[in-house]
């Protein structure tokens, strides 16, 4: 799919669609970049306020994902769509759906700013905090590596963001054992950890979404499916890409 | 007479038909000759058209122009104007060449986008702060930028005013992003890293809020037992009762001082959150009229001429700071017996409060430094009327808050008139008083 600018059909109204469609992705893809960048400053300076924003936000997120969906379903009604189209469609609902996950996940995050702020507990007290927050500044970092894979039809950092989450799911394991460790001293609130390994959880939730957004934009880009193929055949086609 | 094209084709027909009767004659073949020669003349114009045309769209080396009669005048003059042409586009290109190299340069990142949003051409700073590509050129801005605050701004359609924001494509730095319409309905968007300014401005701010926090407490610990000390009777009050006196007033003189640096770092850094409510202005003057009596201690005359039916959207306790800090200007710097008239009125433009004093006036050169943090016209007699000379700083920033503009005109001798124009949207006249 080489594009850069949607004038490629007759339909006048098709080529405004494709188009808004693909913003309305982008622009949901920003809310949730804000969201992130957020509930990593609530989390470093355990700002309380941020945390909230960062609930808000979420609001308008689910908003947005609803408005994807009314738009792809109208396009799919009327103009019925092939090829290159129908894929950018398909992957603009997945997409969406996994932007609003994301944004669902990052609110735990938040959620355990504002309990621990609570208990009057410092968060980087805790164990598995500083793993919480390479977690989620990796997620950050992702997430934007993705939308502008998605912006550019350019999948040259899709192999990177792929070994990320690799990366990703083995601190998790990590920092997990830390937070089990942490249940056996006394002094600190097993509410509090609890909810840590929400948030941590949570947290490499939103790297796997980011992943499964750049196998979608693969999918969209190429029309192959890179879901559960086997990682020789993966590196092998990804580096046949450049 | 004629044209250097058609001379050249008439010589080639006079030529060639010298030849045909000189053919025609040996050969007696009179009606033959005349049409072989009309055909082989309207071949020849065809055949040139032919090579004229290849020649024009290029291409080939091989395409030479015709080179006989009207056809080769024209391949000159085509020519000539090709060349001059080129000289002129080559002329062109240097120059937009420059220019583009020009905007390279510039430390602002600059993008153009057309009518939809579209990139068209940004230059090598962009590629720094906005981490655009080269390959970026024709995709929409919304779809790289995603930051909801410029999104926003970019949809808001009015750019009058800059967008400041605190973070970008993941770069916690502060940012001022602008966009001007320019060339039919394109957009330029200008984005500056202002941090360090923005820092700078946030520290002198704190500092300042600091250090007047700070002094206040030893400020008052001392005047405490300056008062006593006046208050004990006793042998050292003969000697040393005007020294405390002095003493006392200078201390109460740099409390003024502190709680007026207070009052403008707060208006500063502090973006009132509270409503807007209507100000009962007249209600406002009415109390100030007795206080400006006592402060005037009956040395001068009072005017106060005010529209009770006149009411503006604010808070009230900005606005009554500035009404004081002005009426309490004009005491000062009357000389006693003088006149100070207060007016609060209203035409098309808005409402406007204005003094007027018979004072000792302003120098033209002063005016436009009067609302400077600490700037005196003369420092010597300042001192003595006793201002902080932040009263004035403090009735800009109240002012700039509401849109309000302050307004002095001055004559040396004659006196001078500060005056407040509040914009017509603030305005409001109730109906209640005017029955």
């Amino acid at each position: 799919m080489e594009r850069t600018e949607f004038k490629t059909h007759i339909s006048e109204q098709l080529n405004r669609n494709l188009e808004d469609l693909f913003n309305l992705v982008l622009e949901m893809g920003g809310l949730v970049e804000r969201q992130l960048e957020n509930a990593v400053k609530a989390l470093s300076n355990g700002d309380v306020e941020m945390a909230k924003e960062v609930l808000v936000i979420d609001r308008l997120i689910n908003k947005e994902e609803v408005e994807i969906d009314r738009l792809c379903a109208s396009v799919l009604a009327r103009q019925q769509p092939t090829a290159s189209d129908l894929r950018l469609i398909i992957m603009a609902i997945r997409i969406a759906v996994d932007l609003e996950r994301m944004g669902d996940e990052v609110t735990k995050t938040a959620k355990l700013v504002v309990k621990l702020s609570d208990k009057g507990v410092a968060c980087p007290d805790l164990p598995g905090y500083a793993e919480l927050l390479e977690i989620s500044n990796t997620a950050n970092a992702m997430l934007k590596q993705v939308l502008n894979a998605f912006a550019r039809l350019d999948l040259s950092e899709v192999i990177q963001i792929l070994d990320e989450e690799e990366r990703m799911d083995q601190l998790l394991k990590v920092a997990i054992a830390k937070v089990v460790d942490g249940f056996h001293v006394a002094q600190i609130n097993p509410e509090c950890l609890l909810e840590m390994v929400y948030a941590l959880k949570a947290s490499e939730r939103v790297t796997d979404h980011a992943a499964n957004i750049a196998e979608s934009v693969v999918y969209l880009v190429e029309g192959r499916d890179i879901r559960n193929i086997d990682p020789q055949k993966l590196t092998e086609f990804l580096n046949n890409l450049k | 007479m004629f044209s250097s094209g058609v001379k050249r084709e008439l010589t080639w027909i006079v030529t060639t038909l010298w030849a045909l009767l000189f053919f025609c004659w040996l050969t007696d073949w009179w009606i033959e000759g005349f049409v072989f020669y009309l055909l082989f003349y309207i071949a020849r114009q065809l055949w040139s058209m032919r090579k004229f045309e290849k020649w024009m769209e290029g291409g080939t080396q091989a395409a030479f122009p015709p080179a006989s009669g009207l056809w080769s005048e024209l391949t000159y003059l085509v020519s000539r104007k090709q060349r001059a042409l080129e000289k002129h586009a080559d002329l062109q290109f240097y120059k937009s060449e420059q220019f583009k190299a020009a905007s390279m340069l510039i430390p602002d990142a600059i993008v153009s986008l057309d009518q939809q949003n579209h990139i068209e051409w940004f230059n090598a700073t962009s590629e720094k702060i906005l981490e655009l590509r080269r390959q970026d050129v024709g995709r929409k801005i919304e779809g790289l930028i995603r930051q909801p605050q410029f999104i926003e701004y970019l949809k808001a359609q009015s750019y009058q005013k800059s967008l400041t924001i605190h973070s970008l494509q993941g770069v916690q730095r502060t940012f001022r992003i602008k966009i001007i319409p320019y060339f039919d309905n394109h957009k330029l968007l200008i984005v500056r890293d202002i941090t360090d300014l923005y820092n700078m401005a946030q520290i002198r701010r704190d500092f300042i809020a600091n250090a007047s926090h700070e002094l206040r407490t030893p400020l008052t610990v001392l005047k405490g037992y300056l008062e006593a000390m006046i208050d004990t009777p006793g042998p050292h009050q003969d000697m040393w009762l005007p020294a405390l006196q002095n003493m006392e007033n200078q201390s109460e003189r740099m409390q003024a001082i502190l709680e007026d640096l207070l009052t403008l770092s707060k208006m500063e850094s502090e973006t009132i959150t509270a409503k807007e409510v209507m100000v009962d202005v007249p209600g406002i003057l009415k109390k100030l009229h007795t206080e400006a009596e006592q402060l005037s201690q009956g040395q001068h005359d009072f005017e106060f001429a005010v529209d009770d039916t006149l009411l503006i959207k604010g808070h009230p306790e900005p606005l009554k700071s500035v009404f004081m800090n002005l009426v309490s200007n004009a005491v000062r710097y009357t000389p006693a017996g003088g006149k100070i008239s207060v007016r609060w009125y209203h035409d098309a433009k808005g409402a406007h409060f204005a003094v007027t004093d018979t004072g000792i006036g302003i120098a033209r050169e002063h005016i436009p430094r009067l609302t400077e943090r600490f700037y005196r016209v003369d420092t010597a007699r300042s001192r003595a009327t006793g201002g902080t000379g932040l009263g004035l700083a403090i009735v800009k920033h109240i002012l700039e808050r509401y849109n309000a503009k302050l307004h002095v005109d001055s004559l040396i001798g004659k006196g001078s008139t500060f005056r407040c124009d509040f914009p017509l949207q603030r305005v409001q006249v109730s109906e209640a008083a005017n029955e």
